[in-house]
């Protein structure tokens, strides 16, 4: 596979939220404005990179039985690194992901890419890999959060975008629970009809 | 296939190295995680009073307002009541007559949990600035006997918050008045009534009025000196303190001592050579309050 | 302090861990194909939740706080999760065969299930007793289990009604949650709970 396939793979075929259907959890529950999405986004993709980098420098020296817990280890500590880096400097931002943060380390994207590509595979394809996913991740997460904003709040990024007597009465229940699952299961609906056929 | 003792080197070399990278961290960011509370901190008070400075009193909860001469101007209270989703983070601003300055609802951003669209209007200038200059029972919804405007369609939300506040109230606002010691300088006195904030009060034993508290600012040598002075019905000193005073250390400092203050209830005392600045700056001031308030020296 | 009852009713239903916060979805999706394998996976949750929700307490208020390593809580918690599970895994092998086959690989997936590790740090952040702690992780895993039941019989539902293709699967099942959850919204305010 091409390097390019590699990166494109991660954010298209097999795009991790609406294709291969792991990392909900945050995808619906952060993906209620669009700074909260892509934020999630991107710091999950900056654990899967690093974690997919060092696994695979590592990778030759890692006993096999014991994997796991190193992998663990190492995605725990990216976790951690920007768990207080955005303590530090993003503060409205933690507070807005809250607990989503630290469970990070348990967003099966990023244990599922160090099992099956970067305990496997060259640094330079484990980085396009962890890339590619991330940001397959962090787009999923930034339309659903369009999605919700807009019409659940008449905002973008905080913008008013839809006239302020929409503003005074949006859709809210997109930002609320039922909401996210309403959307997803649109989004996945019209996926499914639509993108399916060119993907085979 | 590995030896146990392979993989339990290297699983604790990784441990090892993952939790000095991560103290690493810590410590870099550990500062800078303080220093924004700090500075979020003092914006929320700001916002809903200005002031010099801030004095907590009650970590997180009540601080001072004093002006640049260290004179109180009211005081800033955080009250959490229970809203619809969650507390509700309030910073209210009282000052010395008891009425409110501002108030600020913290956002979303910062944890509230009311109904998006809904209850977060509560943070909205529209719903705050009604709770300005009010006082005591007037701060209750309209529908509960009081002059706040709720929120249509979020009344828990708005009576919440206007009843953490009322609450609040209640529970801070005896602050203002416990500030200064005012028995110290009178003794005999059970009970003080303030005529002028900060400044002057009647002292009473039971309901006969005694004399009169007062507190005064002088210039004297280094910096402004702040006293209180306890004076009775026939005009004789009751007693004096030192509220607030960097003289000379050793030298100006004397007019703090018990010495020269019990001078006072003995008439007007003489300045003491070495000290004259100091010394003479407050029997001045101490002269002047008492020509000022003559009139309640009954 | 609010008392252990609504502590768990807060959990169980009013804050319920898969609809209104978003956690253990994966295995809400993927583990809710039949009412049977949904129970088997809701008992295991209860279990092993609780259990961790108990030691990561101890371990956290006994050993991380005092020692002034709170910034090893993320690490800490998941490999104390995962030994768990291992433990547990090892445990059910030998003493109960019978059940361990039943859960089959549903075990190991509980490791990853965030629910558990939420709750760890939920209880934590809300700095519970052991006891509320305990209570909360109780209430949390019950609730866990009666949607994952009521989701998985929905869909076995759902699976013969003549659905329309494209949203037959994971868009149809998407909705049905998102009514469920439309639903618990209810419960919001109950006993004054929020």
């Amino acid at each position: 596979m091409t390097r390019l396939g590699i990166f494109t793979r991660g954010l298209v075929k097999e795009n991790v939220v609406f294709v291969l259907m792991i990392g909900l959890c945050p995808a619906l529950a952060t993906s209620s404005t669009v700074r909260d999405g892509f934020g999630m986004g991107l710091a999950a993709t900056f654990v899967l990179v690093f974690s997919n980098l060092i696994i695979s420098m590592l990778r030759k020296n890692i006993p096999n039985e014991v994997r796991i817990p190193i992998f663990i280890l190492i995605i725990s500590t990216f976790v951690t690194l920007i768990d207080y880096m955005m303590q530090a400097f993003q503060p409205d931002l933690y507070r807005a992901l809250g607990v989503f943060v630290p469970l990070i380390v348990v967003n099966c994207m990023i244990l599922g890419r160090a099992e099956a590509f970067a305990s496997k595979s060259s640094v330079m394809e484990s980085i396009l890999d962890g890339l590619g996913t991330g940001l397959g991740f962090t787009l999923a997460l930034t339309v659903m959060g369009t999605i919700r904003e807009v019409f659940g709040n008449g905002t973008f990024l905080g913008m008013s975008v839809l006239g302020e007597s929409f503003k005074s009465a949006p859709v809210i229940f997109l930002v609320m629970s039922p909401g996210a699952f309403l959307v997803i299961g649109i989004l996945k609906a019209l996926i499914n009809k639509y993108v399916k056929k060119e993907l085979k | 296939m590995t030896s146990t003792r392979q993989m339990i080197v290297t699983l604790v070399i990784v441990a090892v190295i993952c939790a000095v990278i991560l103290s690493f961290v810590y410590a870099f960011t550990e500062p800078r995680i303080a220093e924004t509370q700090a500075k979020l901190t003092l914006s929320g008070l700001e916002e809903v009073m200005s002031a010099y400075k801030y004095i907590e009193v009650v970590p997180g909860t009540l601080w001072r307002a004093v002006d640049s001469l260290d004179q109180e101007i009211g005081i800033v209270f955080r009250v959490f009541p229970q809203g619809y989703g969650g507390p509700i983070p309030i910073t209210v601003g009282l000052n010395e007559e008891r009425k409110i300055t501002g108030i600020r609802i913290a956002g979303a951003a910062e944890g509230l949990a009311e109904t998006p669209g809904l209850g977060v209007k509560i943070t909205e200038p529209g719903f705050t600035s009604q709770f300005k200059d009010k006082s005591g029972d007037e701060v209750a919804l309209e529908q509960d006997g009081g002059t706040i405007h709720a929120i249509t369609a979020a009344t828990i939300s708005s009576r919440a918050v206007s009843e953490g506040i009322r609450k609040g109230l209640k529970t801070y606002a005896d602050y203002l008045e416990a500030t200064y010691d005012l028995g110290s300088v009178f003794p005999g006195a059970d009970n003080f009534i303030e005529i002028l904030p900060d400044t002057l009060w009647y002292a009473l034993n039971k309901t006969d009025t005694m004399g009169i508290v007062f507190i005064g600012i002088i210039q004297g040598y280094l910096d402004k000196i702040k006293f209180m002075v306890g004076c009775n019905t026939k005009g004789d000193i009751t007693g004096a303190a030192i509220l607030y005073s960097q003289e000379t250390e050793g030298i100006g400092e004397v007019i703090r001592s018990e010495a020269f203050l019990e001078r006072f209830k003995q008439g007007e005392p003489e300045a003491i050579s070495g000290a004259t600045i100091s010394t003479q700056a407050l029997i001045n001031g101490v002269a002047e309050g008492m020509q000022k308030y003559k009139e309640y020296i009954r | 302090m609010k008392s252990p009852a609504l502590i768990f009713l807060g959990a169980f239903l009013v804050n319920n861990i898969v609809l209104m916060r978003f956690l253990g979805l994966c295995p809400f999706f993927g583990v809710s194909s039949t009412v049977e394998t949904a129970t088997g996976m809701g008992m295991a949750v209860i279990f092993v939740m609780t259990l961790a929700a108990w030691i990561t307490w101890i371990v956290f208020n006994a050993v991380l706080l005092p020692l002034n390593l709170v910034f090893l809580r993320t690490a800490v918690f998941i490999l104390t999760i995962a030994s768990l599970v291992q433990l547990v895994e090892m445990f059910l092998k030998k003493a109960y065969r019978a059940l361990y086959n039943a859960l089959g690989i549903y075990l190991p997936l509980i490791t990853t299930n965030c629910a558990i590790l939420g709750v760890t740090f939920l209880n934590v952040d809300k700095k519970f007793s052991l006891l509320d702690g305990t209570v909360f992780a109780i209430g949390t895993g019950f609730g866990f289990t009666l949607v994952i039941i009521v989701f998985a019989a929905i869909r076995e539902r759902l699976d013969q009604a003549p659905v329309n293709p494209s949203l037959k699967g994971y868009p149809i099942s998407f909705i049905a949650a998102g009514l469920m959850a439309l639903a618990f919204l209810g419960f919001t305010g109950l006993f004054g709970l929020t």
